[in-house]
């Protein structure tokens, strides 16, 4: 049920809750948002879920006793006892963080408690933000609790600032935003369940064949499926997640801005998980010096910033190499070729979505042996030693193009614009509400099936 | 509603949806499975159309009244088995252990194959088929219908026989092994394929004297499986002599009516050549779906309908190939113990003449049974390079 595009959440748990939260009065609704998302967690993550509320009280009292601060003894012990509170807290954040990331490398994966890796990067943004004042004295337990645990963003983000949430105003919920928030759910949902289980298929069926038996073609067709599943499943969660964000009274928050329409790495990312790249901005790069520094320190800057990226993504040695690729190259950018690409029309964005590929094949293959067999496939200089079946990629070409079609159509960001301008035609709202039911067929056909690989 | 048609839209949706679920809801969408606690009634709409049930069938009088036998013969076997449960319990409770179940074989040595069954379910992973031939299956009790071409050779530490007593006439064709036993309401519900005939079939099966073949041995044969077999063919030279009918979610129930991507139907592909042997491997989707007695139904339909095609054929079964450690000790469907209760059920279907049964997992499985780590590509599958050792375990099981 923790899936938005489960049809138990969709059918049970989401509308009981949407009644529930906008029938109570205005000053319950942060109790009701608290509550619902705590039984959201629980019914996924059961026990785990004592963390989370363990997590909100810690943090809530580092930064109570930051705002109790006794003012009369002056400045420099107000920003001394802040910054106690500040650093204490995160290292109680990072140090859970570590511990449940190294109970699930070294023992079991089941281990890692579903999204921590997420609130606990906005504990750590609003232990920040308590320090740098951007948070006032007037914050209540309730604002801590509602912002750490909201249950559409607990599992994969996005990672919202306190600021954003606009907590302790009376939330405006009308039709309109409702609806809004409806449009932002549905195209996220068929994203997710359309598209991007589908073409995941493609990835998965040269996984269980084997890298050193596909076709050097099938090799490319692959890491693109790789690529196009990733983007519309993450793109499609956040939409899905901020889609229920508006219609619970909350701003819209970008995660996604046509990442593959970039011409150069270092803009891909900011277009990319953008919430995510702001947090390393804001409260590793920019406190590290950012850019105001000498250049050898900027390449530091940035090489940890790429780093702490990588392992922040999964425990594997290949999340390490491509963060520590994606670092090099956004360095080589910044004092070599980004500006050129950047003024030749087509070369950048070429480059970019090339590059993006193969860093994503690096991310999704977690044995080091394996990733090499398919680099080679994908680049057959030294031939093959396996059994390839060279004409692979004519089924699954004719399996799979109009995914690649609609694909590459959703990622040019004049579709965007077209949508925004044509969003209340109702072409449009015949077009969503149509999808939405082929999700909902999709969501039932593959029921109690996460991976989407029921049928052998 | 001008101002937010999508949210008046959706909703009304929904109430159509939900209303067209009640109206089906003992007519068209009978046979789906619904867990209203967790689920709307309009998800059955959804999970029929996944079936080819469309809400328009609501008014196509014979496809509806087809659905409606079809789910009171689930109710009416459920309720039998339920009624048989009960019975059963209240025979343990009055010490008459077995009796029913004796009565309702037509044999007398059903508590071997309870002790198999026990044993299998127990483990809770893959036996290999003599090892659950120790632990209860040794065949004693299995009675063949007619030509009991083997039993003394099959079952070297024989029991001594109950006293004969007059039998009825069997329902099995010549030559075909009755269950011990009958799945029990519990296997039924959830969704354990039961051995209920132990390994009697695989042991007749292994009493064929496979030949050693080349590779031209294929130029007329058949292959028709899931997945699997396509792995097969993508990956070996078998492409090369054999004709393949194979797509991935195939099911024995489908075998006559899928078209294979449009290469056409089976039917069709043997009525435009004579084929002199035809392989299948089917099984592993379709192992959350009724029971053992259904599957091999299926089966037995299946082989004999090809032979009926395919007169000439010699027909080779392969066993359904097992699943490696990690999913099979984990789930509770997909697990080399219902695949071994499925397996020894269509092992009986060969009768060395015109039905063979090869046994894949000797190839590809570990000692525990296990597809081995060193050759799957996935939990359920080879990699598309082991497919290898496969042709060359059918080299050596020529027929």
């Amino acid at each position: 049920m923790i899936s938005f595009a489960d049809i138990s959440f969709l059918f049970r748990f989401l509308p009981v809750f949407l009644v529930v939260y906008y029938l109570v009065p205005a000053k319950y609704k942060e109790y009701v948002l608290i509550l619902g998302s705590l039984i959201f967690y629980a019914l996924g993550e059961g026990f785990f879920v004592l963390l989370l509320i363990l997590l909100i009280l810690v943090n809530y009292s580092f930064a109570a006793w930051s705002f109790r601060v006794k003012t009369h003894k002056g400045q420099e012990h107000i920003d001394k006892v802040k910054k106690i509170c500040m650093i204490s807290a995160i290292e109680i954040n990072i140090l859970v963080l570590l511990t449940f990331k190294g109970l699930a490398v070294f023992k079991d994966n089941s281990l890692l408690p579903l999204g921590l890796s997420f609130y606990i990067f906005k504990m750590i943004s609003f232990q920040a933000d308590v320090y740098n004042r951007k948070i006032d004295r007037s914050l209540t337990l309730s604002q801590a609790a509602a912002y750490f645990s909201l249950f559409p963003q607990i599992a994969q983000g996005p990672i919202m600032r306190f600021s954003d949430g606009d907590f302790g105003y009376e939330k405006i919920i009308t039709r309109e935003k409702i609806e809004e928030g409806l449009r932002y759910f549905i195209i996220g949902f068929a994203m997710k369940v359309i598209l991007a289980d589908r073409i995941g298929i493609l990835w998965n069926d040269i996984k269980m064949y084997g890298y050193q038996s596909i076709s050097t073609p099938l090799a490319w067709m692959g890491a693109f499926a790789y690529t196009f599943e990733l983007y519309f499943d993450f793109w499609g969660y956040s939409l899905m997640a901020s889609g229920i964000m508006v219609a619970l009274g909350f701003d819209f928050i970008r995660n996604f801005e046509h990442p593959y329409a970039s011409k150069t790495i270092s803009e891909f990312y900011r277009r990319w998980h953008m919430t995510l790249g702001s947090f390393f901005r804001d409260y590793v790069y920019f406190p590290m010096g950012g850019s105001r520094c000498s250049k050898p320190r900027m390449c530091l800057n940035l090489m940890v910033v790429w780093v702490l990226t990588g392992l922040w993504h999964g425990n594997g040695f290949n999340f390490l190499i491509w963060g520590a690729v994606l670092g090099i190259l956004i360095v080589a950018e910044k004092l070599l070729y980004g500006k050129k690409l950047e003024e030749i029309p087509v070369l950048g964005n070429v480059y970019t979505v090339i590059i993006i590929c193969l860093t994503w094949v690096i991310f999704a293959i977690n044995n080091l042996g394996d990733l090499g067999i398919f680099f080679g496939r994908l680049f057959p200089f030294f031939g093959s030693s396996g059994v390839v079946n060279t004409s692979d990629i004519f089924e699954y070409i004719a399996d799979y193009w109009w995914m690649f079609v609609i694909s590459i159509v959703l990622c040019v960001p004049a579709i965007g614009k077209l949508y925004e301008k044509h969003k209340k035609s109702p072409v449009v709202t015949v077009l969503l509400l149509v999808l939405f039911w082929i999700s909902v067929y999709f969501s039932v056909s593959t029921k109690g099936n996460p991976f989407m690989y029921l049928h052998f | 509603m001008k101002k937010t048609p999508l949210i008046f839209a959706v909703i009304a949706t929904i109430i159509v949806f939900e209303l067209l679920g009640i109206v089906g809801y003992n007519n068209i969408y009978a046979t789906q499975d619904h867990d209203p606690v967790k689920e709307p009634i309009l998800a059955r709409v959804f999970s029929a159309i996944n079936d080819g049930i469309y809400p328009w069938d609501m008014f196509n009088e014979e496809k509806k009244a087809g659905i409606v036998a079809e789910a009171g013969k689930i109710r009416e076997k459920e309720e039998a088995m339920k009624l048989k449960a009960s019975g059963e319990g209240a025979d343990t409770a009055s010490g008459k252990e077995g009796t029913d179940t004796a009565a309702a074989n037509g044999n007398a040595d059903t508590s071997a194959a309870d002790g198999n069954a026990d044993t299998s379910a127990a483990d809770g992973n893959a036996d290999t088929s003599s090892k659950t031939g120790e632990a209860g299956g040794n065949g004693t009790g299995v009675s063949l219908s007619s030509d009991p071409v083997t039993l003394e050779k099959i079952s070297p530490t024989a029991t001594p026989e109950p006293t004969p007593t007059p039998e009825p006439e069997s329902i099995y064709p010549e030559g075909r092994l009755e269950p011990l036993r009958e799945s029990t309401y519990d296997e039924y519900i959830n969704h354990i394929s039961a051995d209920i005939y132990g390994d009697t079939g695989v042991l007749r099966a292994a009493t064929y004297e496979f030949k050693k073949v080349g590779i031209d041995y294929f130029d007329d044969a058949l292959f028709i499986g899931d997945s699997r077999t396509v792995g097969l063919r993508d990956y070996t030279e078998l492409k090369d002599h054999a004709d393949f009918l194979c797509e991935t979610s195939l099911t024995i129930s489908k075998v006559f009516t899928s078209d294979f991507k449009g290469k056409g139907t089976v039917e069709a592909a043997l009525s435009k050549k004579d084929y002199g042997k035809i392989y299948i491997m089917v099984g592993v989707n379709e192992l959350g779906t009724g029971t053992t007695e259904d599957f091999i139904e299926k089966y037995a339909e299946v082989v004999d309908r090809l032979h009926e095609l395919e007169p000439d054929a010699k027909i080779v079964i392969q066993s359904i190939m097992n699943i490696d450690r990690e999913r099979s000790t984990s789930d509770d469907i997909f697990n080399n113990t219902n695949i071994l209760g499925r397996n020894n059920a269509i092992a009986t279907l060969a009768d060395n003449k015109v039905f063979f049964y090869i046994n894949i997992n000797e190839a590809v499985c570990d000692e525990d049974g296990f597809l081995r780590d060193d050759l799957r590509g996935d939990h359920l599958h080879l990699l598309g390079a082991s497919n290898e050792i496969v042709v060359e375990y059918l080299l050596d099981h020529g027929v």
